[in-house]
């Protein structure tokens, strides 16, 4: 079709350049992904497979199992209510502009990047059991914190810690798609008559839903390759795939398991080119009627 | 292996033909073979020509790569300090929060490179299976006669250093009754106090501290299921929050009772102290368990004179009375007591221990670690 | 038309905005306090002069004091800077000849930018560290061994600072693929094309200009990754800043907590500088 579209300048060096051009520009990506990610993967691979197939299995058992379980229900719930807190902060702050929206948008690229000892220590040095709120609301209130059913140390306490670099994250993720919002849509839509929740439903909805979906898939990941702050906080309370693979790969415990830990990640890159899977079919069927 | 490398050959072939710049020369790896390879085989000091000798070839090479050897544990900031003032050399100090894995590791990957780490500070598990890969290089210091046949491998690959017990450490102003045995940290008025260093299956102190629990509730050194049933109802009670404690939790008074090593409890002590923080440390009586680390020698070492020159300084009277000032206990400890060498003073500061301590093996530690690694988590969310 | 129209508009508009009003306040004060009192607990925890009682500012001076600041401070900022450029060189193009020529390859570029995020960083340095392993050993003396050798230069490694460009794209791409999404690059090519702009003009006076937004996100989250990320400079034994904070704090529980407040408001501001570039005043407004 190209060459139907330009006979003449095929022939020439800058004819033939310019088809190549848009493989020129993914070349460099595909070129560091492949020194970067790829090979760094294969070694992993063979890590896993280095015993034969019984790390492998190994970590497709038992104690692994129930970890990779516990990772997938906290990476859920933390991808979900990050993209809702988030996609809600997101709109609250940028309506405003300005100074305000700098000021979010800067400090949610700091946050998004912030994690484990230090994170874990700025919650419990609020709401631990000798947290700076927890004295205070124990002072005001006589309500002890501390010896209430909520815990820091648990699945709740550690989603409420998520957050903290989840939300941000969504925030710079969403932004350019709120940017892309117009207010005069709004006004559009009611002119010719549309509630606000019609606007929401028709309008403005199904144009966010794509990037907020790729959002929400994005905390998912992140949050499923989070351990440090888990680490700090939970220890081995909490099932998390990834902590038994630092425990495998990085620990002063265990030798020659890094079998099993390679296995383990293997194990985290097929769960999420599945999930993935779903989100692409997901978002073809939505983004349909865009094109 | 083999396979392992064509197969990755092939794919950063490819890589090239797309057009990675080769550039950079490999001018590291040339010069230190050279006027060192004397001393990258020879296993004892007498072999080169004597401490003499030794001296002047690590001086020679300048430098000495350590890994994973923070400042405040067991002293050896001024051990560091010491060793790098007297002899001339300078000592780079990596990775200080690393692990004994990430020693292993970085002993395999940076091998040929000036960065490589010369000499290790590892767990028994690592040290033995560094031995069997064949990592390390065999080396008897001048004093090797003093450490006991139990505490050494034979040919000299790896070699005890230091080692502490468990022990219970307490914030004595949060604290109103410090506790000194396991069956103490059941009280109620414990309650959200109690914390490890971290997750027994990373973290060696705290895989450690279940081991003591064990001890102290029927168990044994073949047995640690009792530390892991001691810990999950500790948990349930609300008593042991699995919070990893150090000592920015232990100041925050977020961890006021904290199980860990007595070196690295009676190393807080006089840091807390200027804080307005009274951190008692005991030993408990009723399970009385310690453990040592051990030394190695890189193999490949790119500085192998220095390593060895850190070798005898520390297992000289002077290196072991530092870390006796760290409140650990050196292994010459036994000998140098009886010869009198042992600084009495510090000696007597260190932690109390009742009963007659006994180590496990590392065949025991293993099985251990195994149970432990299967059953934690388990047990904790159950 | 807006004549006949304006009671319809007069009755729908403003119950609106008194709505919009009242939920903004009430989000944004939920976020600030979510966000503000805890590192309003942690930085309280490091001016808290246990010793004499009152505040003290010890340990935030300690740092900038402590050896080796300048150099870690230098080598992180050139590996923060020259990731940012990689980031946007290597991903801007792609994108754009993803979604305007080859939308074919997009499922693997978009997967492919997914990855990183997935593996956790423990696991991806122990693939590049065997990969490295390489070097010295079965590649020596080859040009590509000498790369992976002379990229741990421990002054500028740029083994780090590929790394890094592999974990900042999850990131950037996200945060590009929302903005070249909403902005229908599609059409604005065409238009500009069929007005007779060349391909270079296309993509640098039409497409980046609507982009910015887009490309100062990703480039903020880029920086906030480079200057934050410590597990692989740790495990892969260099020196940048974080690792150098780690190192100064030893067992001092404050300054530990200090220099983590410390780096977090260091980046912030470097943030804020940076995005003195988005020189747009009034937001694009947004329903």
């Amino acid at each position: 079709m190209t060459t139907a579209a330009t006979p003449v300048r095929a022939r020439s060096f800058w004819g033939r350049a310019r088809r190549c051009g848009p493989w020129l520009s993914v070349a460099p990506f595909l070129l560091i992904m492949l020194v970067g990610l790829i090979l760094p993967t294969v070694a992993l691979g063979f890590g896993a497979f280095g015993n034969g197939t019984s790390d492998v299995e190994a970590a497709l058992g038992g104690g692994y199992r129930q970890a990779l379980w516990g990772s997938l229900k906290l990476s859920v719930v933390c991808a979900v209510l990050g993209a809702v807190c988030g996609l809600l902060l997101a709109r609250a702050v940028l309506a405003g502009g300005g100074l305000l929206r700098r000021l979010v948008l800067t400090a949610s690229g700091v946050l998004a990047n912030f994690g484990g000892v230090p994170l874990a220590f700025m919650f419990i040095a609020t709401i631990g059991n000798a947290g700076i709120v927890t004295a205070l609301i124990r002072d005001w209130t006589g309500f002890d914190l501390a010896n209430s059913t909520f815990s820091l140390y648990q699945f709740g306490g550690l989603v409420l810690v998520y957050l903290y670099f989840l939300v941000p994250l969504m925030v710079i993720v969403i932004a350019p798609a709120l940017d892309g919002v117009r207010a005069e849509w709004s006004e559009a839509a009611a002119n010719l008559g549309a509630t606000p929740g019609q606007y929401w439903r028709l309008v403005a909805g199904p144009l966010l839903a794509p990037p907020v979906m790729a959002g929400a898939l994005l905390l998912f990941c992140g949050s499923l390759s989070a351990f440090a702050t888990a680490q700090a906080m939970v220890g081995g309370t909490v099932p998390l795939v990834t902590l038994q693979i630092a425990n495998a790969l990085s620990g002063n415990v265990s030798a020659d398991h890094e079998g099993v830990g390679a296995a383990l990640a293997l194990e985290m890159i097929v769960l999420v080119s599945i999930v993935m899977a779903v989100y692409w079919t997901i978002e073809r069927r939505t983004a349909r009627w865009l094109r | 292996m083999r396979q392992r490398n064509i197969v990755l050959h092939g794919l950063l072939a490819a890589a090239v033909v797309a057009g990675v710049a080769g550039c950079g020369s490999s001018e590291k790896a040339a010069e230190a073979q050279n006027n060192t390879a004397a001393a990258a085989t020879a296993t004892s000091a007498a072999e080169l020509g004597g401490m003499d000798a030794l001296i002047k070839a690590a001086q020679a090479e300048g430098q000495l790569n350590v890994i994973t050897l923070p400042p405040d544990w067991a002293n050896y900031g001024e051990i560091i300090e010491t060793f790098s003032k007297k002899y001339n050399i300078k000592v780079n100090s990596d990775n200080p929060d690393g692990s004994s894995q990430d020693e292993i590791n970085a002993v395999k990957s940076l091998k040929g490179q000036d960065r490589a780490p010369d000499v290790l500070d590892l767990g028994g598990a690592f040290a033995q299976s560094g031995a069997k890969e064949g990592l390390f290089a065999n080396y008897k210091v001048a004093t090797w006669a003093d450490i006991p046949d139990s505490q050494k491998e034979s040919n000299g690959a790896w070699y005890n250093d230091y080692g502490g017990y468990i022990s219970i450490g307490c914030d004595a102003k949060k604290i109103a009754v410090c506790p000194t045995t396991f069956a103490d940290l059941k009280k109620p008025e414990y309650k959200g106090k109690v914390a490890l260093n971290g997750d027994p299956t990373k973290s060696g102190s705290a895989f450690a501290g279940v081991f003591a629990a064990a001890l102290a509730n029927g168990g044994s050194f073949t047995n640690i299921q009792p530390g892991i049933d001691y810990f999950a109802a500790l948990k349930k009670s609300g008593n042991y929050i699995p919070v990893e404690s150090t000592p920015a939790t232990i100041e925050k008074g977020e961890t006021p009772i904290s199980i860990d090593w007595d070196y690295l409890n009676a190393g807080y002590t006089k840091k807390l102290a200027e804080k307005g923080i009274d951190w008692k440390v005991a030993v408990p009586s009723d399970g009385v368990y310690g453990n040592f680390y051990c030394q190695a020698i890189n193999k490949t070492a790119p500085h192998p004179a220095a390593a060895r020159l850190w070798e005898e300084f520390l297992y000289s009277d002077e290196g072991q009375n530092l870390w006796l000032k760290g409140y650990a206990r050196p292994v010459r400890l036994p000998k140098m007591t009886e010869s009198g060498k042992a600084d009495s003073a510090l000696v007597a500061q260190l932690p109390k221990v009742e009963a007659k301590a006994e180590f496990p093996t590392t065949d025991q530690i293993d099985g251990a670690k195994k149970v432990l690694t299967d059953g934690w988590t388990k047990a904790l969310t159950g | 038309m807006t004549a006949v129209l304006e009671p319809t508009v007069v009755r729908t508009a403003a119950p609106r905005r008194r709505r919009r009003s009242v939920d903004r306040p009430i989000i944004l004060a939920i976020a600030a306090v979510y966000f503000l009192v805890p590192l309003a607990a942690a930085v309280w925890f490091t001016i808290e002069d246990k010793r004499n009682g009152g505040v003290t500012g010890e340990y935030y001076a300690a740092i900038p004091a402590a050896d080796g600041f300048a150099e870690a401070l230098r080598r992180s900022l050139s590996l923060a800077v020259l990731t940012v450029l990689g980031v946007l060189l290597v991903t801007v193009p792609a994108m754009l000849a993803v979604t305007l020529r080859l939308p074919k390859l997009r499922p693997v570029v978009e997967g492919l930018s997914l990855l990183p995020l997935v593996i956790p960083p423990i696991a991806l340095v122990a693939g590049v560290r065997d990969m490295l392993a390489l070097g010295p050993n079965e590649l020596a003396g080859t040009p590509l061994g000498d790369f992976l050798v002379s990229s741990q230069d421990p002054e500028l490694p740029y083994i780090l600072i590929i790394v890094y460009i592999v974990l900042a794209t999850p990131f950037a791409y996200r945060s590009l693929d929302a903005g070249i999404r909403s902005i229908d690059a599609k059409t604005l090519v065409d238009a500009a094309r069929g007005l007779g702009a060349s391909w270079p003009t296309v993509v640098w006076r039409v497409l980046l200009p609507n982009l910015r937004s887009a490309v100062l996100g990703a480039a903020f989250l880029t920086l906030g990754l480079v200057l934050g990320e410590y597990t692989i400079a740790s495990i892969l034994l260099f020196e940048t800043l974080p690792t150098w904070l780690v190192k100064i704090s030893g067992s001092s529980g404050q300054l530990s907590v200090a220099v983590s407040t410390a780096s977090l408001l260091f980046t912030w501001i470097l943030l804020l500088v940076v995005s003195l570039a988005d020189r747009r005043k009034s937001s694009g407004g947004t329903a």
